[in-house]
């Protein structure tokens, strides 16, 4: 019974530092743009590609399998510079027009993504086989836990108390914190917004890169899984309220917790108890558990 | 300093200024005055950048400045302190005054920057710890005013520094614009009752309607009764 337990916890928890860092690249980005950004699930996937073709290329290249997780992060990383790319690109030109002119145009990037991915990588899925047990295992109350997924949950932990240092501790994070709040008067104290706007998407999208490139080791790219991590991440932002860096991490760990316990118990309810969830917290707080507070 | 010729702004459809021009001069203090609606705020803030006006000029320090971006205007050195005060919500009054410091580096060291901001308005000192919900109104203008002092700026707008004030914060929010006036930056302020016109205002321009009705010395104004029925009856 405790390794079952403990199974579902670590699974859970494992899933929800992914979610977390997509949502944290969701919440950034509409903090401060005031955009839903519905691509943040492609950017996910293609963090997911690219992790798997830099793994690949690493493998070839004879690097000790030890040290695969240093490429993928890198490449996951990496692969954010194309938020500067859509960014100046494409929403730009929306800033100023409707919130349902901005989701569908985040939401043709979403199509736009999953054909190039299918052009770019195949449409079979692609793994990093083994190499997910590399780091191998550590026995917890009788069960074994992949070490894999511990480093994942740190790495995603110290990447949540540096945003939120960053947010707190910097000016670059004043400077995000009064633009979300006020822009124009942000802009009567001579910040840039349009390269302020690079800078945030562009770390929005890392964050979603990241976390497709860290996922991938446990599991397998494929080119739809964007648009089922979009419905996930907009359970976790309902939930922790909108543009809440608190609100990410809480509604993450809800919802990966929530998910891993219903796969296990009763797998038809996987979504459909996310979803009651989402309409309980709509209902009863309407915006979000940390909703209301602009960081 | 500041020349402004011959605006004429739109917005939407409505013509809000018909070729309004006024200038203020080096260390020099000026007031906008008009009764709400007038068209004080819009321009103030076309000369800030966020109203792109229809014709016309506005220079600053001999530059052209109409068609530039608000930032820009911002790091050329005009200080803002709009009507609604702008106070950032999520942060505390200190970092208030500290994020002029860091939006616009260069000039005077910022520990300078930010000393003076409390010189000028000492109670804000008290609440450094706060943030904006927990201030009053007065407060919310003093800050206001002292994060455009601490951008270090030529040159300040300040747009109606006591609507809506309670009489008691009247007099601190006073001595600070008085204590301002000496430090040597040019000043606009728009102001819709003439009893708060600062004394040291050695001229100022009243607006009626999106037009300049009246430009010259503060007391010639007082002497014209048609001027002091449009702004006198306030108080």
């Amino acid at each position: 019974m405790t390794a079952h337990v403990v199974n579902l916890v670590v699974s859970g928890v494992f899933h929800a530092s992914i979610l977390f860092l997509v949502s944290a690249g969701l919440q950034v980005v509409f903090g401060v743009q005031k955009i839903f950004n519905l691509a943040c699930g492609s950017f996910y996937a293609l963090g997911a590609y690219v992790g798997v073709s830099a793994v690949a290329w690493y493998a070839e290249a004879g690097g000790p399998p030890a040290l695969f997780i240093l490429p993928l992060a890198i490449a996951g990383v990496a692969a954010g510079a194309l938020g500067v790319v859509v960014e100046r690109g494409l929403l730009r030109f929306v800033y100023d027009r409707d919130e349902t002119f901005q989701l569908l145009l985040t939401f043709a990037v979403v199509l736009m993504m999953e054909d190039a991915i299918r052009m770019t990588w195949g449409t079979s899925p692609r793994s990093t086989a083994g190499l997910y047990l590399t780091y191998g295992g550590v026995h917890v109350l009788g069960t074994t836990v992949p070490v894999y997924n511990l480093i994942v949950i740190g790495a995603s932990l110290a990447i949540a108390v540096l945003i939120g240092w960053l947010l707190t501790h910097t000016a670059f994070g004043c400077i995000i914190r009064a633009s979300a709040d006020n822009r124009e008067m942000a802009e009567a104290l001579g910040v840039d917004m349009r390269r302020l706007y690079a800078k945030v998407f562009t770390l929005g999208t890392a964050l979603g890169t990241l976390g497709g490139a860290l996922v991938i080791p446990a599991t397998a790219a494929m080119s739809e899984m964007g648009i089922e991590l979009i419905v996930e991440a907009f359970a976790v932002v309902v939930i922790g309220g909108l543009g809440s860096m608190r609100g990410a991490f809480v509604g993450a760990l809800i919802v990966g917790v929530l998910r891993s316990i219903a796969i296990s118990v009763y797998p038809e309810l996987e979504m459909l108890l996310i979803y009651l969830i989402v309409i309980a917290v709509l209902v009863l707080r309407p915006r979000g558990l940390f909703g209301g507070a602009p960081a | 300093m500041l020349t402004v010729d011959a605006l004429d702004v739109f917005i939407q459809a409505s013509h809000i200024l018909r070729s309004v021009s006024l200038d203020v001069g080096p260390r020099e203090v000026v007031c906008l005055v008009g009764r709400n609606g007038a068209g004080k705020t819009t321009t103030l803030r076309t000369i800030m950048g966020y109203l792109r006006p229809h014709a016309g000029r506005v220079e600053f320090r001999g530059q052209p400045i109409h068609g530039r971006r608000t930032h820009e205007i911002a790091q050329l050195g005009v200080g803002w302190a709009p009507e609604d005060s702008g106070i950032f919500a999520d942060l505390t009054v200190a970092e208030n005054i500290e994020i002029a410091t860091w939006t616009r580096s260069g000039g005077r060291p910022a520990a300078e920057r930010i000393a003076l901001a409390y010189r000028v308005f000492p109670m804000l000192r008290r609440y450094a710890a706060r943030k904006g919900p927990e201030l009053s109104g007065g407060e919310r203008k003093m800050l206001s005013i002292a994060r455009a002092l601490a951008l270090d700026p030529e040159m300040l707008l300040l747009d109606e520094p006591f609507e809506g004030l309670s009489p008691a914060i009247i007099p601190a929010v006073s001595a600070g614009i008085a204590a301002i006036t000496e430090l040597g930056h040019s000043i606009l302020i728009a102001e819709s009752n003439i009893h708060h016109v600062p004394e040291s205002t050695r001229r100022l321009y009243v607006i009626e309607r999106g037009t300049i009705v009246f430009a010259g010395a503060a007391q010639d104004a007082w002497r014209d009764p048609s001027l002091t029925r449009i702004i006198g009856s306030a108080a």
